[in-house]
């Protein structure tokens, strides 16, 4: 019974036009919604602690009580880096102060996580800098590549951060996210400048290799009073769950309805396909046709119209992915299997009972009367 | 497929119910034996349709018992309907209703695939019956692109292609011109006569009278005895003497469906239709 059913179904889809539009098309047009507004707020979600996640430490250090970098205020005394350093575990150490300041260049300002870096740090710094060096020297800062992009300056040109106005040195890429760029200049301008002496923000921790971070955090917290020490992935894991605190709402409430109005565009869009054919399936019904091949018929069609419009979706996904950041936007969308597999199941079963729905009826009266009320005018 | 018999006793149908019901077959009985052609005539909105609809298992009566082979198909469920739609009847509807999506040979394979052959068999049957019938040249040819006599003949290779006792054709040429509608006429009676088939044709048309062995009358829902029909020499259908409108010529008298057509016989109305004072 299956070769008339996929035989009924791929024909169906290809042969109709208004079908093939309708169905595949439309559920291709929603779920590319879908799935774009998850690849975003995926992509704002891990971008969010991009330089955490890339700063190389293992285990990151701070004044008792702070567990993050947004907006945090931490201040240790510099002794403090000496002690972490002779914890057990602790392979190297290195200090690098911390503010969220507003930076400027030709008129365009943004807010930035300043860090003040060592000049011989090798934590903490730009993870990948497309031109001019990485750790700035006095009267220098290293800028990200969207900020200077948008504001039209490079190497050479100037940045004016906490009053003051720094020669480019550098120029980064991968720290700056949708709310705020990330800015480095040297830990003596920074301790000048703030007039800080002797303090640092956050002690940066590499663990000896075999290590677990989790028992370095313990270590430290045991011998180092005054301070809180958190592994790399809890520390961003707190950083993003208190931005998406903080300003998330609004993304994760316009995610939720782009979730909600494309699966009802996936509906409606099998819905109206299968009801275009609902004279044909009493038709097939007339001929002799059982209810469950009527049933598999549209079931196949819902599945291949899912399908099609699924892979349309991912590869629209990925393009704009590829599109966004060469546009020079500061948004790196994220595809994540598990969005991918939630909408792909969630789909495929909107997809099903939409189009089971115009064909129970037609399975559950007489064939000539499907026929009289659906001929055509 | 020899000594069956189509049985239909008492059989009434009412659409709908309390006073808006409309009574469209009443208490009908008739038996089509193997190898018969039953044609059965009747004005518009007689219950042509839906007494041929009930006869091919398409939809249950109101009351009354249809029976195939001793089998009361009119009781059976919605389970046991479809093999007997597959295997006992073939259907031939009046606006062609072929399965847009799929070829001309398609349309006529699946439903020997429906009734569990294999896909190789069910083609090759289907070419075989197609071929029979001229239509080979338009094997891979989608419905659309056929003339209406092209579909009406796929229609009949449908109907045919499971080997089904009885063909039920619902005005089966309506819609063709009077050639072609012959045509199919005769290919109907060849099917009855070379396979001893019972073939059943509801039409309202005068002109295949002649290859039916026996016409039936249905007015209002009932088959009204031994009424004796002319035909209006204008418009070709078929009326009742005794209540048609009528004319005397040569004098021979002649009966007409309508006044209008009484009118534009006797040369009343311009033939052309266009009235030259209002012009
Ligand atoms: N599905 C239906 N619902 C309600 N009334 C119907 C339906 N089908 C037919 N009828 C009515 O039943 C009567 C007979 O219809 P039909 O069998 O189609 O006649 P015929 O085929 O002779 O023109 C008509 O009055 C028609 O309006
Ligand atoms: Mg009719």
């Amino acid at each position: 019974m299956n070769g008339p059913v996929w035989l009924l179904a791929r024909r169906n889809l290809l042969r109709s036009r208004v079908r093939f539009v309708a169905s595949i098309g439309g559920v291709a047009l929603a779920l590319s919604l879908v799935l774009a507004l998850n690849a975003i707020v995926d992509g704002v979600s891990a971008q969010l602690t991009s330089y955490i996640d890339q700063s190389g430490a293992d285990v990151w250090v701070a004044q008792t009580g702070v567990r993050n970098l947004h907006m945090a205020a931490s201040s240790l005394p510099d002794s403090v880096v000496e002690a972490v350093r002779r914890a057990p575990g602790v392979a190297q150490a290195s200090p690098i102060l911390y503010a969220t300041e507003t930076i400027s260049a030709n008129g365009q300002r943004k807010i930035a996580y300043v860090i003040g870096l060592p000049s011989d740090t090798t934590m903490g710094l730009p993870a990948t800098v497309r031109s001019g060096k990485a750790i700035p020297g006095r009267g220098e800062a290293v800028v990200a590549e969207d900020f200077a992009r948008q504001a039209g300056v490079g190497v050479g040109g100037e940045v004016t951060i906490f009053g003051r106005d720094l020669r480019i040195a550098g120029i980064s890429v991968g720290e700056g996210n949708l709310l705020n760029t990330v800015a480095f200049v040297s830990f003596d301008d920074f301790a000048s400048v703030r007039d800080v002496a002797h303090v640092v923000s956050f002690v940066l921790v590499r663990t000896t290799p075999g290590a677990s971070a989790n028992a370095v955090t313990k270590a430290i917290e045991q011998s180092v009073p005054g301070v809180t020490a958190l592994g790399r992935s809890a520390f961003a894991q707190e950083e993003r769950q208190l931005v998406m605190a903080m300003a998330g709402d609004v993304i994760t409430m316009m995610n939720a309805i782009g979730f909600v109005v494309g699966l009802a565009v996936v509906a409606l869009a099998v819905y109206v396909a299968t009801l275009a054919g609902r004279r044909e399936y009493g038709l097939l019904k007339a001929l002799g046709a059982r209810g469950r091949v009527l049933y598999g018929v549209v079931l196949v069609q819902a599945g291949l119209s899912v399908a099609v419009g699924f892979l349309a979706a991912l590869s629209f996904t990925a393009a704009l992915g590829l599109l966004i950041p060469a546009a020079g936007l500061p948004l790196a969308l994220s595809i994540e299997p598990a969005s991918l597999v939630t909408v792909a199941v969630v789909a495929t079963v909107i997809a099903g009972l939409a189009s089971v729905l115009p064909v129970r009826q037609v399975a559950s009266i007489d064939p000539a009367i499907v026929f009289k009320r659906g001929v055509a005018p | 497929m020899t000594g069956f018999t189509l049985e239909v006793r008492d059989v009434t149908k009412r659409y709908g119910d309390g006073p808006t019901a409309v009574s469209a077959v009443r208490g009908v009985s008739l038996a089509v034996q193997p190898g018969e052609v039953v044609l059965i005539m009747g004005p518009s909105g007689s219950g042509k349709t839906t007494l041929l609809s009930m006869m091919g298992a398409l939809l249950s009566p109101t009351s009354g018992t249809i029976s195939l082979d001793g089998t009361v198909i009119s009781a059976l469920g919605e389970g046991r309907l479809p093999e007997i739609r597959l295997r006992k009847f073939g259907f031939i509807f009046q606006d062609f209703n072929l399965l847009s999506a799929l070829s001309v040979l398609e349309n006529v394979a699946i439903v020997a695939e429906l009734a569990g052959h294999k896909r190789g068999e069910a083609r090759e049957k289907a070419t075989q019956i197609l071929t029979e019938l001229g239509l080979q040249e338009r094997l891979r040819f989608l419905p659309e692109k056929l003339s209406g006599g092209e579909k009406q003949r796929v229609a009949i290779a449908r109907a045919l292609v499971n080997d089904p006792a009885l063909l039920l054709a619902d005005e089966p040429t309506a819609n063709l011109d009077s050639a072609i509608g012959h045509e199919i006429m005769r290919i109907l009676r060849r099917v009855a006569k070379e396979k001893g088939r019972a073939v059943v044709i509801v039409s309202h048309d005068q002109r295949i009278r002649d290859i039916a062995d026996r016409v039936l009358w249905l007015e209002d829902g009932e088959f009204a005895e031994a009424i004796e029909l002319a035909t209006d020499p204008v418009c070709g259908m078929s009326v009742e003497r005794a209540k048609a409108t009528t004319a005397e010529r040569d004098g021979a008298t002649l009966f007409f469906c309508s006044r209008g057509c009484r009118a534009e016989f006797l040369g009343q109305l311009p033939t052309d239709g266009i009235d030259p004072a209002s012009a």
